[in-house]
């Protein structure tokens, strides 16, 4: 409502922000865990004096490099670009927030193409130690990046005394930092073995070189494994109650939390029956299955982990549809559309018949006539409702949500919205308006299916 | 006709997390620093396409020469963007977000082109070892395509800040592609005369730019080439950069007189800015007449030379960005003042910034002279 909605049609446009994060965060895990694999390993071969093993490490490199520095990068600022289209006002209050955060997650990321680039591009022309040093820099500056950003993205799921004191330090270690850092350390060591399984299980023939690549993978794919379930206990542990609450009410979240439970443990076991207890067992078809298990268990983990912040992208601060908390009992009293920028524009340009000079009359809108009332409904629905809500079709869309609904029932529902659903933000509007809203709703409701026994009309007979 | 002022959102953000001069200092230097290799994808590789197209043997050499460093362009140049994008959404955001929003699938756009046209470079330097053969169909076929996206991208930009302050369009954009008061993204600034002029403006800069890349390699990096081509690539270097001057003042005057308001007009030439306007303009012809006289000496160029020019590129730019800057508050001032936005200054986060920044030059300047050290002292893999 500050900013103009973006309505991207039945898959609305929050939903393109977990598309692109989710493609991000499988590579940037890679990117960190992948450093260390090459800072260890490249100390180890040259230990060993393993030039064949040294020789597939850049091999490895190359392929780090084409993968993390292009699409790891450029989705990573992708996800930057979406948040701001499809989320403004929470994007603004991050960025107002935690500027010099990203900021010095920037040098971070300098420090990081700096140390990679010198890394790949001069090996075999620079001595051990200073090779080894490069690999060790780079490896710390990506967990750096990683630290930086988990307290920026943890501290949306629970701002902790940042709510109070409005500090960045309060709001950087918020709650949920440490065990979201220990997790996603966890989850960068054990998504980066798989990667490295698959690509030398695809690039390399069976023989001593995939056996030692798959042996000295398996020990940080298992702490990696402990890591994720003890950041996983902590971040359940330190969740706010309303997030707990919410995976056992949202059905959908039930069943991604128990798929992400046999995912993970899939996992485990393949790692440890496999890799761990029986190398050998790599062929591509076998790192494959790994792999796609690992990228399913890690894109249902994101998906949950935003999901359970519902009703708010940033607890207790901003509802799922951009409002300020603090500002709901105001836009209840004046209204929602005179409380948006754009709306109030749309309302001035469209109806001035409702306006008061430059505030909208609340009590004239439903003067107009009923197709104008259906019409103006309908910007509540994008404006209020569209974050979550696709309109007839798609991403749960409203219509078959409301299927065979009376129209007291719709209403009922509009005007006490967090009552029957704890994970909805309340209704933010005047009750002329959710009267307006119903009336759009009502259009978009789908009929009760036919030939369900026992009809309605019996039911309702004394 | 809808009151632009009507749209623009002054309750959030509505205080600066550090003093307006100090945003506005990393966004201009943010901008110069990320213009420098950025100029290189938006004029280069068109231009080492054509190189490469030519058969002249030394134009191939010189377009080989700079496709190999173009990964690392795009890398840095990327990166250094993030600074000013960072820095326009803190001070900005009440024009920013709406600007974007409003083309907004032509903005994300910019993420869908970059990624192919970043790989396209990669695919386009892969095993390309021979440096003064011609590059087979599909390898040049990547390079145009990646060059093209690249333009397209410079659009889509010139698109995006030309809107963030041309407010009086935003109702009717709105409006052609609104579904119920939201907006389907769709829509582009076209209609605004200084997209077209900016856009070429910056195109023009950005071969300057390459030209002075072209001289700064020769002499800094290229010096293990043959004297032959050290000597030619100077020379090319001069004709290529009038051609950008050129092209550069023939837009920027379209751009300064068509363009711009008679508000915008009165401050930059009429006032004490006409020194940054003239100087703005100007420079460039500066690091020409520079250029051209260090070739005339009939010398390769050293890597002072090199160096020099690097400098007098870099101001070019820097008072190119300064001048933007300008431009921009003033196109905004009629209806927002980010500079009248109340501090909350935050000094630790700051301070950590500082730090970090001071600590990551420290640590790229330590790993790169390291690195520069050890090259050629030591045998492969000698401990």
């Amino acid at each position: 409502m500050h900013f103009p909605w973006w309505y991207v049609p039945e898959l609305t446009s929050p939903m393109l922000i977990a598309l692109v994060a989710i493609l991000h965060v499988l590579v940037a895990h890679y990117a960190v865990g992948g450093g260390f694999f090459l800072a260890v390993e490249s100390s180890f071969a040259y230990r060993t004096k393993d030039q064949e093993y040294l020789d597939y490490l850049k091999r490895h490199a190359r392929f780090f490099i084409l993968l993390t520095v292009v699409f790891g990068a450029i989705t990573g600022v992708g996800i930057w670009w979406t948040i701001g289209l499809a989320s403004p006002l929470p994007t603004a209050l991050l960025i107002q927030t935690f500027v010099f955060g990203w900021a010095t997650e920037w040098v971070f990321f300098v420090i990081e193409l700096t140390a990679a680039f010198l890394f790949y591009g001069f090996w075999g022309k620079l001595p051990v130690r200073l090779h080894q040093t490069l690999g060790w820099i780079y490896a710390w500056a990506a967990w750096m990046s990683l630290v930086l950003i988990t307290g920026i993205t943890a501290f949306m799921l629970h701002p902790g005394r940042w709510l109070e004191d409005q500090s960045f330090w309060s709001g950087f270690f918020n709650p949920q930092f440490w065990p979201q850092v220990v997790a996603r350390t966890g989850g960068a060591l054990l998504l980066s073995s798989l990667y490295v399984y698959l690509h030398v299980a695809v690039t390399e023939g069976q023989g001593r070189l995939r056996d030692l690549v798959e042996n000295r993978s398996a020990r940080p794919a298992l702490l990696g494994a402990i890591l994720i379930t003890l950041g996983g206990l902590g971040w359940f542990a330190l969740l706010p109650e309303s997030a707990r609450a919410v995976m056992s009410s949202a059905a959908v979240i039930t069943v991604l939390m128990m798929l992400i439970f046999v995912l993970t443990a899939v996992v485990f076991v393949l790692l440890y029956v496999g890799p761990y207890r029986n190398p050998g067992w790599l062929s591509p078809g076998f790192a494959g299955a790994l792999f796609l298990f690992g990228i399913a268990a890690f894109s249902t983990g994101e998906y949950i982990r935003e999901a359970v912040r519902k009703p708010y992208i940033v607890y207790n601060k901003v509802f799922g549809n951009q409002i300020f908390v603090e500002q709901v009992p105001e836009l209840r009293q004046n209204g929602y559309l005179e409380g948006g920028v754009w709306t109030r524009a749309y309302v001035a340009a469209r109806y001035p018949q409702v306006m008061n000079g430059r505030s909208i009359d609340e009590k004239k809108l439903l003067e107009l006539p009923q197709s104008d009332q259906v019409k103006l409904g309908e910007v509540l629905f994008q404006y209020h409702c569209n974050d979550c809500h696709a309109t007839t079709r798609g991403y749960s869309a409203v219509g078959p949500l409301l299927r065979g609904w009376s129209r007291e029932r719709i209403q009922h529902l509009v005007e006490h919205l967090d009552e029957g659903h704890f994970f909805m933000p309340p209704w933010c509007g005047t009750p002329e308006e959710a009267e307006i809203l119903t009336s759009y709703l009502e259009t978009i409701a789908l009929p009760r299916p036919a030939g369900m026994l026992p009809a309605r009309a019996q039911l309702e007979r004394p | 006709m809808m009151d632009p002022q009507s749209l623009v959102n002054t309750q959030y953000p509505n205080q600066l997390p550090a003093p307006f001069w100090f945003i506005e200092f990393f966004k201009v230097l943010g901008f110069a620093l990320h213009a420098f290799p950025m100029s290189l994808w938006y004029a280069g590789i068109l231009l080492a396409m054509g190189m490469s197209a030519s058969g002249h043997p030394l134009a191939r050499r010189a377009s080989w020469r700079l496709m190999r460093q173009m990964p690392l362009m795009v890398a840095y140049g990327v990166n250094l963007g993030i600074v000013p994008l960072l820095f326009v959404q803190v001070g900005y955001a009440a024009v920013f977000y709406p600007a974007t929003i409003l083309m907004a699938w032509f903005w994300l756009g910019i993420i869908v082109l970059l990624i192919p046209a970043y790989y396209g470079v990669y695919l386009y330097g892969a095993d390309q070892r021979q440096t003064d053969e011609p590059v087979s169909g599909w390898r040049m076929a990547a390079g145009v395509v990646s060059g093209i996206f690249f333009v397209v991208i410079g659009f889509l930009f010139a698109n995006g800040f030309s809107l963030m302050t041309n407010l009086g369009a935003w109702s009717s954009l709105w409006q052609q592609q609104e579904v119920a008061g939201a907006t389907l993204g769709l829509a582009l600034n076209t209609s605004d005369p200084t997209l077209w002029s900016r856009w070429l403006m910056m195109f023009g800069l950005a071969i300057t730019t390459t030209a002075a890349w072209l001289a700064i390699d020769g002499g800094l990096f290229g010096r293990g080439e043959p004297e032959a081509y050290r000597l030619w690539v100077g020379r090319f270097a001069v004709l290529l950069y009038l051609v950008g001057v050129a092209v550069f003042g023939a837009f920027g005057l379209w751009y300064s007189l068509a363009g711009w308001s008679v508000e915008v007009q009165t401050r930059m030439w009429y006032s004490g800015w006409v020194v940054l306007t003239v100087l703005t303009a100007l420079s460039p012809i500066g690091v020409l007449a520079l250029l051209g006289a260090l070739v005339l000496r009939g010398k390769p160029l050293g890597p002072w030379e090199a160096s020099a020019i690097g400098l007098a590129q870099f101001i070019v730019l820097l008072l190119n960005a300064a001048s933007r800057q300008l431009v921009q508050n003033l196109e905004l001032s009629a209806h927002f003042q980010p500079w009248q936005m109340p501090v909350a200054l935050q000094v630790g986060p700051l301070g950590m910034f500082l730090a970090a920044f001071v600590l990551g030059a420290v640590v790229v300047g330590w790993m790169i002279f390291q690195t520069v050290r050890s090259l050629g002292k030591v045998a492969p893999g000698e401990p």
